[in-house]
């Protein structure tokens, strides 16, 4: 039984009140185009989490690639610089002269050498035991989400590089059972 | 395929959820102009998500976070301008469209109850949400939402009996 029909009847007489017809425009419009919604303004941390879980691992990998690649550069261009110089002292055309001393160092001075990485574990997921490839053989997938920091320095002076980035990594272990 | 968002079909829909979207938004926003840029924002992420209108707990879930967003702005808007609008009577604009005197004490009720009966209310009445897509939306329990609307009608019906 129902004490609260008659009321719930009265209730759902109620007319809420219409939405504007601009609203339909600015829906019909956003929807179109793509564009900002309600002026951009109003933004839930919810939507705000989930678009920027994604877009904060898009950057740190790219500045992390960014960051090796940039590394990549200077190291050849360096070792590229030492064979011309090389080269350069070894030909019998050339007018062959003593490089100073402080052009060497100054050649040195900008190298780096590997000084140390870390690789920081701070979540570790079993995801249960799958079937690889159709193999007959289970395997336990364990997935890691670490943090990698390599570091570079220059004895010369000092001077250090570091480059540390996200990454997920997912091993697969054999699991043998009686 | 045509993605679904540039699709017409959406006018359909928004027109048959927008009236029952903007009465729960006006749960937290008196304005009429706020409540809609909120369910405009919802429903937009809603549609272009390409969710299942059956799945539309999630719309009103939006909704109220959304919602609670724009109270945490407002509040800090409405303390840098608390000396500007001093002196300005605030404008209550109506939540239902009133045919008469009882229609208008019934609403003037609705509007009195607590916001946590008031908001399952509105979903259950106004919106046709079953208790689980209520429970879904406000992240409560089944139970709790049918006693939260069981205790929204019962105080419904002692603030309108007769004295």
């Amino acid at each position: 039984m129902n004490d609260f029909s008659e009321l719930e009847k009265d209730l759902k007489k109620l007319r809420p009140a219409q939405p504007s017809p601009v609203l339909f425009e600015r829906v019909g419009e956003a929807l179109r185009h793509g564009g900002p919604t309600a002026a951009g303004k109003a933004t839930s941390s919810w939507w705000r989490f989930k678009e920027a879980t994604h877009n904060w691992w898009s950057l740190g990998f790219g500045l992390a690639a960014a960051a090796v690649l940039i590394l990549f550069a200077a190291v050849t261009t360096e070792r590229r610089h030492e064979h011309q110089q090389t080269v350069a002292q070894s030909s019998p055309a050339s007018e062959t002269r003593p490089t100073p001393l402080g052009t060497e160092r100054s050649t040195s001075r900008s190298r780096f050498v590997p000084a140390g990485g870390t690789n920081l574990v701070y979540n570790a997921r079993d995801e249960g035991l799958h079937f690889a490839n159709g193999s007959e053989r289970p395997v336990r997938r364990v997935h890691y989400h670490t943090q990698q920091t390599w570091q570079w320095r220059n004895p010369e002076t000092g001077a250090s590089l570091r480059v540390s980035y996200p990454s997920e990594e997912i091993v697969l272990i054999p699991v043998s059972g009686q | 395929m045509e993605p679904i968002a540039s699709h017409e079909n959406w006018r359909n829909c928004f027109s048959e959820v927008a009236p029952g979207l903007l009465l729960f938004a006006r749960q937290w926003v008196q304005s009429a102009a706020d409540a809609e840029d909120i369910v405009q924002d919802a429903f937009i992420k809603f549609w272009r998500r390409n969710h299942d209108i059956d799945n539309r707990g999630l719309l009103y879930a939006a909704v109220r976070s959304l919602a609670f967003d724009f109270i945490r702005r407002d509040a800090r808007r409405a303390r840098r301008e608390a000396t500007a609008v001093a002196e300005t009577e605030p404008v209550i604009e109506p939540h239902f469209e009133l045919e008469d005197d009882t229609q208008s004490a019934l609403a003037a009720a609705v509007e009195s109850l607590p916001r946590d009966q008031r908001e399952v209310l509105v979903l259950k009445i106004w919106n046709d949400l079953t208790f689980s897509e209520i429970a879904g939306a406000l992240g409560i329990s089944q139970n709790t939402a049918a006693s939260r609307y069981r205790y929204a009608l019962t105080n419904l019906k002692k603030t309108l009996q007769p004295q």
